[in-house]
């Protein structure tokens, strides 16, 4: 996996490139796959077809001076899929824990998913919490101040988001990109493959580097 | 041809949607179609309802079956017909059964998520030809039947092509059983042991016969069953483009699970140079993605050729010993 924290870019002295892996985890039917298609496409599916397995996408944001390129998994929810997560969060330098503000399970399964990625994956992992679906703030069942509270308790970031309306959509993956390393020691222990032209690959559309 | 934004079985195309190359694909391959229905009534069928297994059916299934004889045949080869004759008003009776409530609770969840871009997968209650009511009984029949394996995501797609085929919904739950049973046990299990275990299997199989691909995915880290989970666990359902995907069906349903390999080995072997050109992970999976929907896989009918021959030979005794390494690697 070719994942290198800060790799020059040859034709301008001031910008970086730095590609993260990121991956979405939380119960089925949270919205993982609706924030990621808001965030790489900027559209919502009022019905949106059930992840089998995992749907990699990519995506680039722009901070300051780096370019940060998200090579995005977003994993299925349902239980029985759990045991193929670990081939997902291995080597993944961020993770946004997704659950539904209108469902506590939700929210349970949320914190098994921080447990599980602060004993298994890499220990510089920056993990988000994310409460989905914050539109149907009249259904609310988990409390803002209840999530924000356990989240600091275990340093993760946190917003509540909408991937229909797009609320802090964008700025959750922000955010994380702010709080990734983006020096050259930088998750070089996973980088296989030093040294790819990034030049090459299509930029995809929608992102803030149009 | 005129173009239409659905496609014969309710698709909703996507916007980029190469009507060029189905355009030229549908130009030989109706005329395909109409001279292998004319093959199947008169040398095959030859005004019969049954079928048995001969060398010469099997040809003629790897050929592909005419669509009106799809549905029976599906049921006679795969051995659902006896199934369902066996037990008359079982599925009638298993829906009027009392239901673990998280089982109902999790299969609404996916009704609307199961094709939203399929015309007959609406919030349309009233249309007889809404598929979501019969898509609905027939996964809580299923899972309420075989409770060690409920309902596994995937089924969905798995019975929502089968309704739109074969549109009896009670044939569709035949089906579904004899699949999940007797074709494909421990796919669907809690632990998908039978998945985690196939997809080592199609790498292995790789390596025998294309060592360079083999290593080159290794090396870059692209376990196989990131490659092949949504192959297996969907039996392409959601992968391949339709008409491809009943051609592989028909084969499934008469030959078994082996089927599944060759299309597997087929779509990587094939593509094998666009692959090793990659540069890194992401740029591998997205080619693979690719792939599924490309002209070669799009051309159902040399499609259904070349997984015959491109493999090389592909034995079950080979399968076999695979799948018990595997199994044994897994429970250590
Ligand atoms: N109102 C509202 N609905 C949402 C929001 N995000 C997702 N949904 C809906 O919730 C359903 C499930 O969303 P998905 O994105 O498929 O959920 P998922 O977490 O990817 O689910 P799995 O793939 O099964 O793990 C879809 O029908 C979405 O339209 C949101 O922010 N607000
Ligand atoms: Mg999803």
């Amino acid at each position: 996996m070719a994942n290198q924290g800060g790799a020059q870019r040859p034709n301008g002295p001031q910008s970086k490139i730095c590609q993260f892996k990121l991956v979405l985890l939380g119960e089925s039917a949270v919205g993982k796959s609706s924030l990621v298609l808001r965030f790489v496409k900027g559209q919502f599916h009022e019905y949106q077809e059930s992840t089998i397995g995992a749907a990699f996408l990519t995506q680039t944001v722009c901070l300051d001076d780096t370019t940060v390129k998200f090579e995005i998994w977003d994993t299925a929810g349902q239980e029985r899929y759990h045991s193929l997560a670990p081939m997902y969060y291995r080597g993944a330098q961020a993770a946004i824990v997704v659950y539904d503000i209108t469902n506590q399970d939700t929210f349970g399964r949320a914190k098994t998913w921080v447990r599980e990625l602060q004993r298994q994956a890499s220990p510089n992992i920056v993990i988000a919490l994310a409460g989905n679906k914050a539109d149907l703030a009249n259904k609310r069942m988990v409390e803002y101040e209840e999530a924000q509270a356990y989240a600091e308790e275990n340093s993760l970031l946190f917003m509540e988001t909408s991937a229909k309306t797009a609320m802090n959509v964008n700025d959750i993956f922000l955010a994380i990109a702010k709080k990734l390393p983006k020096n050259e020691q930088a998750g070089q222990q996973q980088s296989r493959q030093r040294g790819v032209d990034l030049s090459q690959e299509n930029q995809p559309s929608g992102g803030c580097c149009k | 041809m005129a173009t239409s934004n659905v496609d014969p079985y309710g698709f909703e195309r996507t916007e980029d949607f190469d009507f060029e190359s189905y355009e030229e694909f549908m130009k030989t391959y109706l005329s395909v179609l109409s001279r292998r229905a004319s093959r199947w009534s008169s040398d095959l069928l030859m005004g019969s309802k049954k079928v048995s297994r001969s060398q010469k059916l099997k040809r003629f299934i790897r050929k592909g079956i005419p669509s009106e004889h799809r549905p029976t045949i599906w049921m006679q080869m795969s051995g659902a017909e006896t199934r369902r004759q066996q037990n008359p008003n079982v599925y009638r009776q298993l829906l009027q059964e009392k239901h673990d409530p998280q089982l109902v609770e999790t299969i609404k969840t996916d009704i609307p998520r199961t094709f939203p871009d399929n015309i007959y997968f609406q919030d349309t209650p009233s249309d007889p030809q809404c598929k979501r009511a019969p898509l609905f009984n027939v996964l809580v029949a299923l899972g309420h039947k075989n409770p060690s394996i409920g309902y596994c995501q995937g089924l969905n797609f798995i019975a929502g092509l089968l309704l739109l085929i074969v549109k009896d919904e009670e044939k569709v739950f035949w089906l579904m059983d004899t699949l999940i049973n007797n074709m494909l046990p421990d796919y669907y299990a809690p632990d998908m042991m039978g998945v985690k275990i196939d997809s080592e299997v199609l790498g292995d199989l790789v390596k025998v016969r294309d060592p360079q691909l083999y290593a080159f995915m290794e090396s870059a880290g692209a376990a196989w069953s990131i490659v092949c989970t949504k192959w297996l666990i969907c039996v392409f359902a959601d992968v391949l483009p339709i008409e491809t995907l009943l051609r592989v069906w028909d084969c499934l349903f008469y030959e078994g699970d082996k089927v599944i390999f060759r299309v597997g080995l087929t779509l990587l072997i094939h593509n094998r140079d666009k692959i090793l050109r990659c540069q890194h992970f992401p740029q591998i999976m997205s080619t693979i993605k690719a792939i599924v929907m490309d002209e070669y896989s799009l051309n159902c009918h040399n499609f259904l050729q070349a997984i015959f021959k491109e493999p090389k030979r592909l034995s079950r005794a080979e399968i076999q010993k695979l799948r018990l390494h595997h199994r044994a690697q897994f429970s250590k």
